[in-house]
């Protein structure tokens, strides 16, 4: 379908890592078959992500970000299924593994999560177990990846507890997730994550419940220890300026696809995708005039089980072209360097 | 509304004195008092007719509970919340019985945060937003459905899905009938906590624009209260910060924007992310966490985390004062600091 080899070869060589992408996520389809229809959540997204690089998913509410990341680590939750795609896992950049091609519940899969692939959520308090200990449960994270004992997890645990900045973790492995505030949980959620030295981190959302200093706070933690492990971050949010400041590529999706990808700056620079350049220009900053309209984006996103006929953002979208954006679905083009946008304005092929 | 209402737009239509609310904290099988969260501590601010005032602080500082506390839908413990109504009278809301304030409740309506809880899925958009009508006896069931008709018109949805059910309507359009409820009864003050923060970025303007639309239209008044300094910008004439329970600044999103006086509005600036990636920098962090409102730090609650902390603010309580640039702020150090400009918090620490 909409694969563009000779775009996303070129961005590899370029890093003399290999020749291979540390992941690779190529054509990824999750569908949810429900009883009302089929909902196409994840509808052909493909992305890599570079050794040390964080790739930035950013969309509105249903464009499939979240489950794009799950399906990464398939654990998708009925009636959602991974119905097409790779993802190819490369840790040495000259082999890779199809994720997809391994048993959802296989042994395989299960020493890729929480081992070279972590993940961490939105929502630290129903990510923890309410009748454990944090310190058993990331004692029982290191031990399950690893062939530390008891002693040597729980100190290592310590550690981490401390790296990501909790006061007195000596004391605190042996409290419960009620006992801590939100963005206590979230660091130590990041050091339950991460204390498997994982090689990539899938973050979906993981300041979206904090407050702005926390926020702050959060994000300066997990830049500080991507660079000591020289980890990738794959980077789920809604929000731009989080995107701002923290990935190194982007990608923005809309309805399960990727419209445009590249690299942050030109993205924010040089939008070229009319959903990403309305995405920029709605974004309120304080430093915009007070009590000026906003330019908006006219229309809602549309249900995902009645998705637009062709480009799915042409009923919104400003730039829209009777003849051909309803009827033919766009794919995604070289619109500059390393930038790539699915939209007929850059060629109609 | 009367003639002079030109000279009379600086009128104010609500003002808050010295408003305090705190909650029992109970513990142990005998429900024992053991301590109280003070919520709210010492709130005062004015609402000007026909301008938005917004409440801006982080979790936990008292911004719900302040309006809570107006709303009545909890009893302030101590204070005034005085209100003028439609009759030019000034009552004070804070010692009114439930009873008595009932016939004014129609003069102060509320938008929610949660578009999707906040309307019964049971009713359809004729029964919702006709309801308040129906409260207050206003209106035969004719009149009733061209008001809902008007009312749809306005706040941008078309009049034929009025017998339609919520659940058919996404966030953005569920916040429009929320505002439809809310303007239903020409209520002359609109309490919007957090009306904008379930929603898409690109939802999200359109709801805003559409509330100052509205304002301009009908010259209302409103309360806004968020946690998102961006948003607040853009929709206020005038902010206050408050932080745990507090007060620490009042000025205009320009004065407080660009030239913050107290060292928590600063710092809040500052944590915002930068919208431009390649103006990236290496910017001071604020350590430490939100004080907790039941066990408060002793003079000003921000000291911990305040690095222009003095011994002074760790005794005594600065008051909320006018400041020689004009302007309401709490801190002792406010004529000394330059706080210009986010990134100065680190620098000038040092």
């Amino acid at each position: 379908m909409n694969m563009q080899p000779t775009e996303s070869e070129t961005v590899i060589t370029e890093q003399e890592t290999g020749t291979l992408p540390l992941l690779a996520v190529e054509d990824l389809q999750t569908y949810f078959f429900t009883d009302e229809g089929t909902v196409k959540a994840v509808d052909g997204a493909s992305f890599e992500v570079l050794p040390g690089q964080t790739l930035g998913i950013v969309g509105e509410s249903g464009c499939g970000k979240s489950i794009t990341a799950k399906s990464i680590l398939q654990i998708i939750d009925s009636p959602g299924q991974i119905v097409g795609g790779q993802v190819k896992l490369s840790l040495d950049g000259t082999e890779s593994r199809n994720l997809l091609d391994m048993e959802p519940n296989g042994i395989e899969i299960r020493a890729i999560r929480g081992g070279e692939i972590s993940m961490i959520f939105q929502e630290p308090m129903t990510s923890f177990s309410p009748v454990h200990t944090f310190g058993n449960q990331i004692v029982e994270a290191i031990r399950l990846h690893s062939s530390l004992d008891a002693d040597e997890a729980h100190e290592l645990a310590v550690d981490w507890m401390r790296r990501v900045g909790i006061p007195s973790p000596e004391q605190r492995m042996s409290e419960y997730a009620y006992q801590f505030s939100g963005g206590q949980r979230q660091r130590a959620m990041i050091a339950m994550a991460l204390c498997t030295e994982p090689r990539i981190l899938i973050a979906d959302e993981p300041t979206t419940a904090l407050d702005v200093t926390t926020q702050a706070q959060i994000l300066d933690i997990l830049q500080s220890l991507q660079k000591q492990n020289e980890m990738s971050i794959l980077f789920i949010t809604h929000d731009l300026g989080v995107i701002a400041e923290v990935a190194d590529v982007v990608a923005v999706m809309y309805l399960g696809k990727v419209v445009e990808i590249g690299p942050v700056e030109t993205i924010f620079a040089s939008p070229k995708h009319p959903y990403t350049k309305a995405l920029l220009s709605s974004m309120p900053t304080i430093d915009a005039a007070p009590r000026e309209r906003m330019p908006s984006i006219t229309g809602a996103i549309p249900h995902p089980q009645n998705r637009p006929s062709g480009c799915s953002f042409h009923p919104r979208c400003p730039s829209y072209m009777s003849d051909i954006c309803g009827l033919k679905e766009p794919e995604l083009m070289s619109v500059g360097t390393d930038q790539q946008a699915s939209c007929f304005l850059y060629g109609r092929d | 509304m009367t003639e002079a209402t030109n000279v009379e737009t600086k009128k104010p239509l609500l003002e808050v004195k010295n408003l305090k609310k705190s909650f029992p904290i109970k513990r142990g099988f005998l429900q024992r008092t053991v301590g109280h969260v003070r919520a709210v501590d010492d709130v005062s601010f004015t609402i000007n007719e026909g301008e938005t005032l917004s409440l801006v602080g982080e979790s936990g500082c008292g911004k719900t509970t302040t309006v809570r506390a107006i709303m009545r839908a909890v009893s302030p413990d101590e204070g005034e919340v005085l209100f003028r109504t439609s009759e030019e009278e000034t009552v004070d809301l804070a010692e009114l019985s439930l009873s008595q304030i009932r016939p004014l409740r129609r003069n102060i309506q509320m938008i929610f945060q949660d578009p999707f809880s906040s309307l019964n899925p049971r009713m359809n958009i004729f029964q919702l937003i006709s309801e308040p009508l129906l409260v207050n006896g206003i209106g035969n069931h004719q009149e009733r459905e061209d008001r809902v008709t008007e009312l749809l018109r306005q706040v941008g949805l078309r009049p034929e899905y009025m017998q339609r059910f919520p659940h058919a309507f996404s966030g953005g359009q569920r916040q429009r009938i929320g505002i439809a409820r809310a303007l239903a009864l020409n209520p002359r003050l609109i309490v919007a906590d957090e009306p904008v923060s379930g929603l898409d970025v690109s939802v999200q303007a359109q709801v805003i624009n559409l509330m100052m639309d509205l304002q301009d239209e009908f010259g209302l008044t409103y309360l806004f209260v968020s946690h998102d300094l961006s948003v607040v910008n853009q929709i206020s004439d005038r902010v206050v910060v408050m932080y745990v329970g507090r007060v620490v600044e009042v000025g205009t999103p320009q004065e407080l924007f660009r030239n913050p006086k107290h060292p928590y509005t600063s710092a809040l600036i500052s944590a915002l992310p930068i919208t431009d990636p390649t103006q990236r920098v290496e910017r001071p962090v604020l350590e430490g966490e939100i004080a907790n409102p039941a066990n408060p730090p002793s003079g000003c609650y921000f000291h911990p985390r305040c690095p222009f902390a003095t011994e002074q603010c760790k005794v005594e309580a600065p008051p909320l004062q006018m400041s020689s640039s004009g302007r309401l702020v709490s801190c002792h150090r406010v004529e000394e600091l330059d706080l210009a400009g986010a990134g100065k918090l680190g620098a000038a620490a040092e």
